[in-house]
């Protein structure tokens, strides 16, 4: 492949320019890199040292994201990629990598919220219907009722139908782009850099 | 939490910062390292985020336990230290003076290492290219003494 990851190629911390003794070896070796961009999904599957497979997402669309303080995970379909920490480049191309902030769908999450909570998120119908629940089910309801307060900041991005969420498994080794809801202080320092960039 | 200056969200990893309880949030995770080090009161209290950090951060002391002399702090977050030692020449039945200088990670928590200071690392895994230590107890030097002294 041609790329390899030893450390016999570098100068000493000294600086003295180390004489090569010996080839390349397969146990250094390194890949290319999969930049895994927005799309109908595509994985290559790869054999690795010892017989193991790594999967590696060429185009993905979604992913495994989870609500962290309701506890909850569900499959969203990624919208966009919108801030990346370490290259503007990679937000410009939808480059999906971990730690990438992208926007998600919010059907699913305000779904669960709807029937876990009976609490319409986003836009306010005027002329909603009372729909009719069991008894058992209007108990839960009531009793859920304390804990159904949200951010406020998150609550917001629900009317818009969109969520950021940050990436945290690796998609090049994976195969998977999952990765978690922004919420709190994170939500707060991700929004003012998207602004800023904007 | 912390002073966030970087482009990423600084934050220790592992511990939930959303949670609905209130009083849930905000907390900050440690760890003693063992061996007999007291963690840093600037550790639990403090504020920053530093991965690399033996008390708050994900990497462990384990082999070495070496001392040096600060030798510099102009790096950010990591300084060098130099180990004095005596080498036998037997055919002259003498010693000669003999230095290595080595690279070591230093947590936030230890504010105020000046040149001069004696300084306990531990051995920990690979942090960057030349640096496997991690400051662990520092001794302020006292003004006077000039000598060389073997550690």
């Amino acid at each position: 492949m041609g790329i390899s990851r030893d450390s016999r190629h570098k100068r000493n911390a000294t600086g003295a320019k180390r004489a090569q003794y010996r080839k390349k070896r397969k146990f250094e070796m390194g890949r290319q890199n999969s930049l895994t961009k927005l799309g109908s999904k595509k994985i290559h599957t790869i054999r690795v040292r010892g017989g193991n497979l790594k999967y590696r997402a060429l185009r993905l669309d979604s992913g495994n994201f989870s609500w962290g303080s309701e506890a909850i995970t569900r499959k969203a379909r990624i919208v966009a990629v919108v801030y990346n920490a370490s290259d503007n480049d990679l937000v410009r191309t939808n480059t999906l990598v971990k730690n990438a902030i992208v926007q998600i769908d919010a059907t699913p999450f305000r779904q669960w919220f709807e029937t876990h909570y009976g609490v319409v998120l986003g836009k306010k119908k005027t002329d909603e219907e009372e729909k009719k629940v069991s008894n058992h089910v209007q108990r839960k309801l009531e009793s859920r009722k304390t804990q159904s307060k949200i951010d406020s900041n998150v609550k917001d991005q629900f009317a818009a139908g969109r969520l950021y969420a940050c990436i945290s498994s690796r998609p090049g080794q994976s195969g998977r782009a999952d990765g978690y809801i922004l919420e709190g202080k994170e939500l707060d320092f991700y929004v003012r850099k998207i602004k800023s960039k904007k | 939490m912390a002073d966030q200056t970087e482009r990423a969200f600084q934050k220790q990893i592992g511990i939930f910062q959303n949670s609905k309880i209130k009083k849930n949030r905000d907390k900050r995770w440690y760890r003693e390292v063992g061996l007999g080090f007291k963690t840093p009161k600037e550790a639990i209290e403090g504020n920053y985020i530093d991965k690399k950090c033996p008390f708050t951060g994900d990497v462990s002391i384990r082999g070495r336990i070496l001392t040096g002399v600060v030798v510099s702090t102009k790096m950010k977050r990591t300084l060098v230290l130099r180990r004095e030692y005596l080498h036998f020449i037997p055919k002259y039945q003498r010693y000669e003076k003999r230095h290595k200088n080595l690279p070591a990670h230093v947590s936030p928590a230890f504010i105020g290492i000046n040149h001069g200071d004696l300084v306990t690392v531990g051995q920990c895994r690979p942090l960057s290219k030349t640096v496997r230590f991690n400051v662990l107890k520092v001794k302020k030097a006292d003004v006077k003494s000039k000598k060389f002294e073997k550690f």
